[in-house]
């Protein structure tokens, strides 16, 4: 291809706008809830006029589902990075997990939103990312070529450790949601892996420093 | 006394105004039904309406109870709900209390306490959405409220332990007995199914035990009695 050939796409700009209302929103709802986040609240914080948010999504509903959206498909990436094709699907579960939790950490609003927010908005919003949740940790184990057979209900598992995330946040520790790790590795193993491997994988989590496992660098 | 609150019936809660004019009844008791129809009320009206288009005058129209007396009850609608809710735990808590810090085998009272719970948010569907789900659209007051009985509810877990309580490995097992019971209730509630939450009980026996004594005793644990 030519040199020539511009490679700058012509909806940047937007997109740019976009992400920033998207995160507006996150940021918002971190600090105060959905519930008490305004559409003033997201444009002074994007930088942005009340007609360009309109331009881009009809109300603050729909803003807050593009953010949750966005939110989920992070994690999801997150969690495809985070280890390998060939890893034994425990292995796998866990290193997902660790990464999952360490984007949270990362960004506390986005945990706020995948938590808290998600149950005040709508519970469809949370039936939605449960399942985008939990058929990729099943395909871990049918992917391996092993037969699934749920030890514990997984949607039992996803609803503890949303509760587990959203009352480190609400105790004001959102920054140290890695504390919850051992935790939040058990509840993804011990669905489709058993109590004792869970146990095994939340040992050796404990042991790895999070991210230690992970192609970051 | 049973307050209105709990009762399933939705009768109308202004059948249980006091007479008018001079009855001479003391004032502490006026205020007592006053109070007690407006926790009734905002139970209702909340999930009618959903917490941010209800308005006082909702509340006060669904109690009979007239704008003067909401506000030397209340601050606002906001501390209303949460008086509301404050009452509906603290009576969910007595009743697991009684049969959980008890005595006898530890997993048997724990599907005792889990038997009460279920039964409880069966009872009466308003009351099970409003405490379950409503409260978490109240805005910032949701978070402070969430941190504070989810930790009551891990000491209730705690204080039912007693000498043959398990060792579990996981420093927040019982954070995870009390998240593993608010998924499940969430769930029922949100599918509109809260009547049939009982149903649940060996299963959530099991997933609540399993993190505490593996997966074979919690099977035989949920099975059994």
């Amino acid at each position: 291809m030519s040199v020539l050939q511009p490679t700058i796409p012509v909806d940047i700009g937007e997109r740019s706008q976009r992400q920033r209302i998207l995160d507006a929103m996150i940021d918002s709802c971190a600090e105060k809830t959905y519930a008490a986040t305004t559409i003033t609240d997201i444009v002074s914080r994007a930088h942005i006029s009340r007609t360009t948010f309109y331009k881009h999504f009809d109300d603050k509903r729909a803003c807050f589902d593009a953010a949750i959206g966005y939110g989920i498909e992070q994690l999801e990436e997150v969690a495809a990075a985070a280890h390998s094709p060939e890893e034994a699907p425990p292995n796998a579960a866990r290193e997902a997990a660790a990464a999952v939790l360490q984007t949270l950490a990362a960004r506390p609003g986005l945990a706020q939103l995948l938590t808290g927010d998600a149950i005040a908005v709508e519970p469809k919003v949370v039936e939605c990312y449960r399942k985008a949740t939990i058929p990729a940790l099943e395909g871990l184990w049918s992917r391996a070529g092993e037969p699934i057979k749920a030890h514990t209900d997984p949607r039992v598992a996803f609803g503890q450790a949303q509760v587990l995330i959203l009352n480190q946040i609400a105790t004001g520790k959102a920054d140290r949601l890695p504390e919850l790790l051992p935790e939040i590795v058990y509840l993804a193993v011990s669905p489709y892996g058993g109590h004792e491997e869970a146990l095994r994988q939340s040992r050796i989590a404990k042991e790895v420093p999070v991210g230690g496992a992970a192609p970051s660098d | 006394m049973p307050l209105p609150v709990t009762d399933n019936q939705p009768e109308d809660l202004r059948k249980w105004r006091l007479p008018r004019g001079r009855h001479g009844l003391p004032r502490e008791l006026v205020e007592r039904s006053q109070r007690e129809r407006l926790l009734a009320a905002v139970v209702r009206v909340t999930v009618a309406k959903g917490y941010d288009s209800m308005t006082v005058a909702d509340i006060l129209g669904e109690a009979g109870v007239g704008r003067e007396s909401f506000y030397e009850l209340f601050d606002d609608k906001l501390d209303c709900m949460l008086a509301a809710h404050k009452l509906l735990i603290d009576d969910l808590e007595e009743r697991v209390r009684e049969v959980y810090v008890a005595e006898g085998p530890w997993p048997q009272r724990v599907r005792e306490a889990l038997s009460a719970t279920l039964d409880w948010f069966a009872a009466d569907p308003d009351v099970a959405r409003f405490t379950v789900i409503e409260l978490s659209t109240v805005g910032p007051a949701f978070r402070s409220t969430f941190q504070a009985e989810f930790a009551r509810a891990i000491t209730l877990v705690e204080a039912g332990m007693g000498e043959d309580g398990p060792e579990p490995e996981l420093a927040q097992a019982n954070a995870l007995a009390v998240g593993a019971i608010l998924a499940r209730i969430y769930e029922q509630i949100v599918l509109g199914r809260a009547g049939e939450l009982p149903s649940l009980l060996p299963d959530l026996t099991y997933e609540l035990l399993v993190p505490f004594v593996g997966e074979d005793e919690a099977r035989a644990a949920a099975d059994g009695a």
